[in-house]
């Protein structure tokens, strides 16, 4: 790497370049700094993507790794640079091109952050449902590397689904824009779809066309409070035979509630196990007839409390509280690894009763919550202390929980890509012919393999399953 | 106490969820994860609690480019306190006698407020160490101090009294917001009591590591306003707030005598329009065709109604109309003495926040903070930046 950090600062100067540990300890990990970290040789903080062009064409002469990074805020160690190199810090190219209100279409630079585009599409009654909980910081760029999706999920789908067209630069520093801003294509392979959680192996995505729907006019939060985890699931599972469609259902534990209650007042009851937080979204009509009919079924199946909340400030709260909980879990246990399971639906009890009998049978603590509405889990093993045989049970207890997941038809990961910290179980999801078939496109994108090295799935070396 | 030794487990708890990035306005102009909260907490935890890595100049200047403004503290899901870690990070780096954060000079000044003129010794050291900046607050030509002391009495029933803490952005630069207060007070029905011998509340010398400075200060004033029989302390500007409330117990050790008077006044202390609105205003106030913005200052985490009472008391005023900001709760890089040594980022941050402002029709803006209120101010032409109270003082006629 001789010579890299003056060669990088001659491409860009120098005011977009770092190089000292000092500057670059955030960019050692995501947020799942307990896996692996590993300081970069340099980071780039391109502006433009002519500029991100001109680095890749550099690190593909020289066959440099480079790991394209959004917020940092991932949950599966994708953007963690394992193999050194130039980490491509994107978030930088925050501009948001265009709002096309007559065509309900955006074009967005790949570092706009989640939550200001939803803001300044929302001032025009328009919409993208897409809410991974890191909103605030997370970008959309990052978004759509790793196929992100939310609470939202049951009713809009993810990232994927808003997804039309693409500035991608391949590692050779050539550019290319798949797909484009009409909202359908039949036109060869589909590119664009395949960067769409390509977790940045293939190429840097730096500007996105994406699909808006209008802004709904009205929206309802229940609460409900259930005695059991069981019958929590058993409700979700009804409510989505019934045909109601909130626009979030998600699932909590108590344990969940009592940390969140700092920030409802009043508080939730702490005397059931498991909680749904349900939002209908609409018109006004649509939400009144959907709320009522859930607090039907809540009612006739015997749940403790349906809390309706009417005002949108209170309402508000809970969302922000739901948003936080992974980092509120990290303040009352030393570490919190989340998996990502997503099950069919109709799964969701048996999932719920079989991680409770994996926690006794290993003697581990799981802490349950997800987008039950979807039948994405995060069922989270949480460590009171972090030691070796702490490590090892859990270890035992997520490869049961991925086998079980898998063999209810379910899939490794619904929402937080694969990364490094589940490319042990993409076998087990893919199969090795498949897999295959992964390595010949990234072949054919990526002949030196520059981007993003390490990821997906194992590297010879690496622990086996 | 502030000891860095202290927060060796606490510093674990960051998640490196990032959520930081979404307020540390040092990392909003910069747009590089060097110069966010996580990375800050990173140098610390890497190279001065562990030190696996040596400590360097740019170590130390990505701690110094810090505001202290609190946004990722209050952001922080995890509850890792970031402030008080860069403070007793400060504090430390001070004491080692490492690097160059240079020893408080203006906080010693304000510890006598006898001295006149301690602002505009502060506008000449600015200059001396060479970072000149014309944009130094006027000195109002009479203190409030000299103009205001002792107790002022409401004409009729007497139902609350109160002891005001005056800051010395109140004391030295507007002493117009200081009138106000005890006016509106006392129009409600509140004796207001203004003790004689105030020192700064001591977070500037904190901020710049000077713990014997603020230990000192925060001595002087417990000691005055303890032992006064008042329903409450009072203070205009939530970053003295946030001082009594939060930080002045953290300047003594756990056993120090004085920590039952800290604990009284910290029981004590709001911020002027949060106990006017949490007391119910006695007379309601009378019409005010206004349009006014609310720019909330980033000292707010201290008490959870400080930045909805200005929204809440004035909107009891016929006529007067708020306005908001799109974000309102967004620094403007003042950060108390921050602005006139890291002028660079400062302007840059405020930059930031102009936009905001600019884009927002109203007549006036309105803020709790001096700083705010100057350094804002130095910008905005067309507005009056002021404190909510004065509008409220407004609408009462007085």
């Amino acid at each position: 790497m001789q010579g890299l950090v003056k060669d990088l600062a001659t491409l860009l100067g120098p005011t977009q370049i770092l190089s000292q540990p000092e500057e670059m300890l955030a960019y050692a990990n995501d947020a799942t700094h307990y896996f692996k970290s590993r300081i970069p040789d340099a980071v780039v903080l391109p502006h433009t993507t002519e500029e991100v062009a001109k680095v890749m064409k550099y690190a593909f002469e020289k066959e440099i790794p480079v790991t394209p990074r959004g917020a940092g805020s991932g949950l599966a160690g994708g953007c963690t640079p394992v193999h050194g190199g130039i980490v491509m810090d994107l978030k930088r190219l925050n501009q948001i091109v265009e709002i096309d209100g007559s065509n309900m279409t955006a074009r967005v630079e790949g570092g706009v952050v989640l939550k200001k585009f939803q803001d300044t599409v929302e001032k025009r009654k328009l919409f993208y449902p897409p809410d991974p909980q890191s909103g605030c910081v997370c970008t959309i760029g990052g978004n759509v590397a790793t196929r992100a999706g939310g609470p939202r999920g049951v009713k809009y789908g993810t990232t994927g689904n808003y997804v039309t067209g693409l500035e991608v630069v391949l590692p050779d520093g050539s550019i290319i824009t798949p797909g484009g801003k009409f909202v359908k294509q039949s036109v060869g392979y589909d590119i664009t779809h395949l960067m769409t959680g390509s977790e940045g192996t293939l190429g840097v995505i730096t500007g996105v066309n994406l699909r808006l729907l209008p802004l709904p006019e009205a929206d309802r939060t229940v609460i409900v409070v259930c005695e059991t985890l069981e019958q929590a699931a058993e409700i979700v599972a009804e409510i989505i035979a019934r045909g109601a469609v909130p626009a979030m259902l998600e699932f909590l534990i108590k344990l969940a509630i009592t940390i969140m209650n700092q920030y409802f007042f009043p508080p939730l009851p702490t005397d059931g196990e498991g909680y749904l937080f349900m939002f209908f979204d609409g018109t006004e009509a649509q939400v009144e007839y959907e709320a009522k009919l859930v607090s039907e079924i809540c009612h006739d199946m015997k749940a403790k409390e349906v809390r309706l909340i009417e005002d949108p400030r209170a309402a508000a709260t809970y969302w922000t509280a739901r948003a936080n909980v992974y980092p509120l879990i990290q303040t009352i246990f030393e570490r919190a690894n989340s998996e990502d399971i997503t099950v069919p639906r109709n799964k969701l009890p048996d999932l719920v009763r079989a991680v409770q009998e994996i926690a006794a049978a290993e003697e581990v603590m799981i802490g349950l919550a997800g987008h039950a509405g979807d039948g994405n889990m995060h069922p989270s093993i949480l460590f009171p202390q972090v030691t070796p045989e702490a490590l090892e049970k859990s270890e035992i207890a997520i490869d049961k929980l991925i086998r079980t997941g898998l063999d209810m038809g379910g899939t490794i990961s619904g929402e937080h890509g694969i990364g490094i910290h589940k490319s042990k179980y993409l076998a087990w999801e893919l199969g090795d012919i498949q897999i295959e078939l992964m390595k010949r496109i990234k072949q054919a994108f990526d002949p030196k393999g520059i981007m993003n090295p390490g990821k997906i799935w194992m590297e010879d070396g690496d622990k086996h399953a | 106490m502030l000891r860095l030794e202290d927060y060796e487990k606490i510093i674990e708890k960051c998640s490196h969820c990032s959520y930081c990035q979404s307020t540390c306005p040092s990392y909003l102009v910069e747009q590089s994860e060097s110069s966010v909260a996580k990375n800050r907490l990173l140098i610390i935890k890497e190279m001065l609690m562990h030190e696996n890595l040596p400590f360097t100049p740019r170590a130390q200047e990505i701690l110094d480019d810090c505001l202290l403004c609190t946004n990722c503290t209050q952001t922080c899901s995890s509850k890792v306190p970031i402030d008080d870690i860069i403070i007793a990070t400060r504090i430390k780096i001070g004491q080692k006698g490492v690097g160059g954060i240079k020893q408080f000079v203006m906080g010693k000044m304000l510890t006598q407020r006898g001295l006149t003129g301690a602002l505009g010794k502060a506008g000449s050291v600015a200059q001396k160490i060479g970072i000149a900046t014309k944009e130094i607050p006027q000195l109002a030509s009479k203190s409030f101090d000299k103009m205001y002391s002792g107790t002022y009495t409401p004409a009729g029933t007497v139902k609350k009294r109160v002891a005001y803490f005056v800051g010395c952005g109140t004391n030295f630069i507007f002493p117009d917001t200081g009138e106000a207060v005890v006016k509106v007070l006392n129009h409600n029905g509140i004796e207001v009591i203004i003790p004689k011998g105030q020192v700064c509340c001591g977070i500037p010398a904190l901020a710049e590591g000077d713990l014997e400075g603020a230990r000192s200060m925060v001595e002087t004033n417990i000691k005055l306003f303890a032992g006064l029989d008042v329903d409450a302390i009072i203070t205009d500007c939530t970053s003295c707030g946030m001082m009594f409330k939060e930080k002045a117990a953290k300047c003594l050790s756990n056993d120090d005598p004085l920590q039952e008077k800290i604990a009284t006044v910290t029981a004590k202390i709001w911020e002027v329009t949060d106990y006017l609105q949490n007391q119910g205003l006695e007379v309601p106030p009378g019409r005010l065709d206004i349009t006014w913005s609310y720019h909330v200052p980033c000292h707010r985490g201290w008490s959870p109604t400080v930045k909805d009472a200005p929204r809440q008391l004035l909107g009891q005023i016929p006529d007067a109309e708020l306005r908001e900001f799109d974000i309102p709760e967004q620094c403007c890089g003042g950060a108390g003495t921050y602005f006139m040594e890291h002028r660079e980022v400062a302007e840059k941050v405020r930059a930031l926040r102009l936009q905001d402002i600019n884009n927002t029709v109203s007549d006036v803006i309105l803020t709790q903070c001096p700083v705010c209120r100057f350094y804002i101010g130095f910008q905005v032409m067309d507005r009056e930046v002021t404190h909510p109270i004065k509008i409220l003082a407004q609408a009462y006629g007085l």
